[in-house]
């Protein structure tokens, strides 16, 4: 693990107050919206809302370190002639101006998540059986229709919009208020769009900007903070209670939502060189590629025209 | 008159079907490899702590049969290839494929039946290709991108893209972010601590 910049006391103490005014704001920001690059569980990415680079993960003894045959032809170790894939470095990078703070926030998530969040997630999950929490899942991702049907009309993807209206209407009224999905039934087949205000944004040539490691919240942006916020008013149940109902069901959904993606962070983690360049990295590809290719995968060839690597 | 075009057809037949056969030979390659590891994955006589290591030695040859070591290097490092001695990029090769190992293995041996659809294939140079699966699980489905490079006539995985996240992209930011501040003997020195796991 590299040797990255402690964060200064500053900083720290600058991300607990804006934690603070978050917190007191009725956490202003959903979690449910972050987690959204995160609902891609096996990714070794975006996933993990909370993270930070721990001093060093002491992970078990290696294989075998010993000196091995070198790999493959001895001509393949030439220089590469045509290092212009740097382009695409440029492409897919973000501006860390706040790198200090951002790291600072992903030592706090690292923290919350290993002490808090994890351990109270598995206390439920031996209470809670797997099934049961899918469906508790699925119905917070039932409640959250609005967002993601709004947005795809926003973004002129018709047949995105058309599929989550009849997902939504499949799942409430037989998939037991959503509780289940029958709707992503082979029979059926109406896939989840991922469609958020953020995302909008881009599409509408909106830049990233630079990159921000909210507490709670994860990897974000200038762009992606306001698509949080407005994505907030597309959330029913903030007309239905007092916003600590809505907090708390909230934190609830984080809940369950940890529960079935114990492992996760810890493999991502185990996996970088430097978790936090590997989750701004992650993330910052996920978006992009959200961006680009809104509702659904690109159609074939263009794609590999795009990222042609 | 008559032979020429007789003979042109036919030649135009060959080609187009064996246009078509070749169109399918990076998801066959991807799929025939895939299935060895899931075959070591669902073999019952492998059951147990006892065969785990057993099971990663088989791993690892299917592995360097399936995978590039050297391109999937070489596009990790991009620009800072170059900046690495000949020695150094040898060493940096299996130094990132044991990273890789001991970083996977694991979520790999965890592997119970999901199932895994062949979804697309797309060419995208004549030596270059994508093919697009899904593992589908019970809650889930994750969609898995491999992309493969023809070289020496079989066509070999140089990068893995999880739900649109490519792996060299993901590690290229993370070591042009340490080469930026250090020598490349230093990003080895950091991956063999990695290795050894501390």
């Amino acid at each position: 693990m590299p040797q990255k910049a402690v964060p200064s006391m500053k900083s720290y103490l600058f991300g607990v107050t804006l934690l603070c005014v978050v917190l007191a704001a009725g956490c202003a920001h959903k979690p449910a919206v972050v987690s959204d690059p995160a609902s891609s569980a096996a990714a070794p990415p975006a996933q993990q809302v909370m993270a930070a680079p721990k001093a060093e993960p002491s992970p078990p003894p290696s294989p075998e370190v010993s000196v091995k045959a070198v790999s493959g032809n001895l001509d393949d170790y030439q220089d590469i002639e045509d290092p212009d894939k740097g382009k695409e470095v440029e492409k897919v990078t973000i501006a860390d101006p706040l790198e200090p703070f951002n790291r600072a926030m992903f030592q706090f998530n690292d923290k919350l998540y290993f002490w808090f969040l994890k351990p109270v997630a598995q206390g439920y999950s031996k209470v809670v059986p797997e099934p049961a929490r899918v469906g508790v899942s699925n119905f917070y991702t039932n409640l959250s229709f609005p967002i993601r049907f709004v947005n795809s009309l926003l973004q002129a993807n018709f047949a995105g919009a058309a599929s989550e209206l009849g997902r939504f209407i499949i799942n409430t009224v037989w998939g037991i208020g959503g509780l289940l999905d029958p709707a992503a039934s082979k029979e059926i087949d109406l896939k989840k769009q991922r469609a958020d205000f953020g995302q909008t944004l881009g599409v509408y040539g909106v830049g990233q900007g630079f990159y921000i490691h909210w507490p709670l919240l994860g990897p974000s942006s200038p762009r992606d903070t306001v698509g949080i916020v407005g994505d907030i008013f597309l959330y029913p149940s903030i007309y239905l209670g007092p916003w600590e109902v809505w907090a708390g069901a909230r934190v609830y959904e984080r809940f369950n939502d940890t529960s079935l993606r114990i492992g996760d962070y810890e493999s991502l983690k185990e996996a970088a060189i430097d978790p936090y360049v590997a989750v701004r990295d992650a993330y910052v590809q996920y978006r992009l590629n959200m961006i680009k290719h809104k509702g659904g995968p690109p159609p074939p060839g263009v794609k590999g025209l795009l990222e042609n690597n | 008159m008559r032979r020429p075009l007789t003979f042109a057809i036919t030649i135009l037949m060959i080609l187009l079907f064996t246009m078509a056969a070749y169109a399918g030979v990076p998801t066959d390659t991807v799929q025939a490899n895939v299935n060895k590891v899931l075959d070591v994955l669902r073999d019952p006589k492998l059951k147990g702590e006892s065969a785990k290591e057993i099971k990663k030695k088989k791993l690892r040859v299917i592995y360097e049969q399936m995978f590039n070591d050297v391109e999937l290097g070489k596009r990790t490092l991009a620009r800072n290839w170059n900046s690495l001695s000949v020695a150094q990029r040898q060493e940096f090769v299996i130094l990132f494929r044991q990273v890789l190992e001991k970083a996977y293995i694991d979520r790999i041996l965890a592997y119970t039946n999901e199932k895994i659809v062949y979804e697309r294939e797309t060419m995208i140079s004549g030596n270059l290709a994508e093919v697009q699966t899904k593992v589908i699980m019970a809650s889930k489905e994750i969609p898995i991108t491999y992309k493969v490079i023809l070289k020496d006539g079989s066509w070999k995985v140089y990068d893995v893209n999880v739900e649109n996240v490519s792996l060299v992209l993901n590690y290229r930011t993370q070591f042009s972010d340490i080469l930026a501040k250090n020598k490349p003997e230093q990003l080895l020195e950091i991956l063999r601590k990695k290795v050894k796991g501390q």
